[in-house]
């Protein structure tokens, strides 16, 4: 409850700020609309050559690129401003400002730092997946809709570990910064997992787990997903969590502070 | 103009050993740059798998993409941001000169990198490259490498307005990669649309070279897109003279 109470204040803090900065606002507006709605163009285009790609139909390929559009806005809100060029902080020894405050560090480190306008490409991926269900024609039971908002939230967990643990590396090998790899990993989620071949589908089941943070929730709205599938997700974000928690203890031993 | 060279040579020679302490670093720009190219094979793969010259053109983009890729939003722009541009400017030529060197040191580093990954796809996938249509794109190649600097340059520019020059430099890449190619190559956009894309800035950056290393085009096509090629290097070059100069103007900094 504290750290929600805390979060919930960085975030007033930040919106804050950005709000001062209006013309920011309405250039992120036009950003996210243009490369979201090219982005559609795309999927379209794909779509009039093939009647399925990865067996997934144009309305669940829709519905599947607004859940990614969903999680990169959250990524780009409450994870990227935090975990950014990441390594540069280690080398400096500026990890010590979240080391002595009195919250837990891993919070601090990694969802500290909020970049509000990020939301605006959130809302835009909500409008898509609305798009993607009035596609289709069907009605959808709320139940699917209940189910994909909790693996929408598992996804989110996910996102926030992989990339966490991605900036996390540099606490062993300072020099090297994977952020570009994992922006670049990340796109591999705007299409269905089922679409790779081996061993790339493998990697981004289990590696880069693409496959639970967009395929898998997409499926639960689009043709619902049996519980086996849902506990194994949920069990899945709780692993990624406890894996995260190890790793920082791990990685924490190895910082050596700047002032000490 | 043997002056002007010298001294792009003597900046790309000092770029090259600066970033030589990044090396890592610029193996993930490496790594990153060809994601876009391998994630429109796998998608095109997938929705068309008879398709003749899918990897003889995904792998030909990769290429472009790898030469034509430019990091000018932190090359020049962070320079701008930070005031530093001042020191540039005071020297007795063109700042420009310093940035085009950071570009050869840039593509050298990243033909170093990029080579052994494309020579690896080259042979596992046992592509059938044809050496007349890979010549024929060389000088596509090159001019496509002029107009995309000339391009990112003026997004880069922008820095003299605005606190958002990475982010309009980035939505430029994500432009390039929607409608030049990569995400859908240029022959398969429907018909009005194609015409369209054929003939944008984004083709002549990037999906061109790759359609003609492929021998994708009909020779009408090749020289249509050797005339965008030259009409969008003739606007950049405008538009970013234009840019460069009334931004200048705008600069301001302190401290010495």
């Amino acid at each position: 409850m504290k750290l929600l109470r805390l979060s919930c204040a960085i975030f007033a803090m930040s919106l804050k700020a950005d709000l001062a900065h209006r013309s920011n606002i309405l250039f992120q507006v036009l950003l996210s609309l243009a490369a979201a709605g090219s982005s559609l163009i795309t999927v379209q285009i794909i779509f009039s050559r093939t009647d399925h790609l990865g067996g997934w139909t144009l309305h669940e390929a829709v519905i599947l690129f607004g859940t990614f559009t969903i999680l990169g806005g959250i990524l780009l809100t409450f994870v990227e401003p935090n975990v950014l060029w990441f390594h540069q902080r280690v080398i400096a020894g500026q990890l010590d400002e979240v080391l002595v405050k009195p919250a837990p560090s891993l919070f601090l480190l990694s969802l500290g730092r909020h970049a509000p306008l990020g939301l605006v490409q959130a809302v835009i991926g909500a409008v898509i997946v609305a798009w993607g269900i009035s596609l289709s024609g069907d009605a959808f039971p709320v139940w699917r809709g209940l189910v994909w908002l909790t693996l929408l939230a598992v996804a989110a967990v996910i996102t926030w570990v992989t990339r966490v643990l991605v900036a996390l590396i540099s606490l062993w090998v300072p020099g090297l910064a994977l952020d570009v790899v994992y922006d670049g990993a990340w796109q591999f989620g705007r299409y269905p997992v089922t679409m790779y071949r081996q061993p790339a589908r493998f990697v981004l089941t289990w590696v880069l787990p693409v496959a639970f943070i967009t395929t898998v929730p997409a499926r639960a709205l689009t043709r619902g997903v049996s519980p086996q599938l849902l506990g194994a997700s949920l069990a899945f974000g709780f692993v990624a969590i406890m894996i995260l928690r190890l790793v920082w203890m791990s990685g924490l031993r190895r910082y050596t502070s700047a002032t000490s | 103009m043997t002056r002007s060279l010298r001294l792009i040579g003597i900046y790309a020679h000092r770029t090259f050993l600066e970033w030589m302490t990044w090396r890592g670093f610029l193996v993930t720009l490496v790594l990153g740059q060809c994601v876009t190219p391998v994630l429109g094979f796998a998608v095109w793969s997938a929705a068309l798998p008879d398709a003749s010259n899918l990897s003889t053109y995904y792998i030909s983009l990769l290429v472009v993409q790898l030469m034509t890729v430019f990091q000018l939003d932190h090359t020049l722009a962070n320079p701008i941001y930070r005031g530093t541009l001042s020191h540039q400017l005071v020297r007795p030529h063109s700042p420009i000169l310093g940035t085009l060197g950071t570009c050869f040191a840039e593509r050298l580093w990243f033909v170093i990198i990029g080579a052994p990954v494309v020579g690896l796809l080259v042979f596992l996938s046992n592509v059938p490259l044809v050496v007349a249509n890979v010549l024929l794109a060389l000088p596509a190649l090159a001019l496509a490498m002029v107009v995309r600097f000339l391009f990112t340059l003026a997004l880069a520019l922008t820095a003299f307005w605005t606190q958002q020059a990475h982010g309009i430099v980035a939505f430029g890449a994500t432009l390039t990669f929607l409608i030049g190619g990569s995400a859908v190559p240029i022959l398969y956009f429907p018909d009005p649309l194609r015409s369209v894309a054929e003939s944008s800035p984004f083709s002549a950056m990037l999906g061109l070279p790759a359609a003609i290393a492929s021998g994708s085009l009909n020779r009408d096509q090749v020289v249509m897109g050797y005339a965008w090629q030259a009409v969008w290097l003739a606007v950049f070059l405008i538009v970013t003279v234009v840019v460069w100069r009334s931004g200048v103007r705008r600069f301001t900094a302190v401290g010495g």
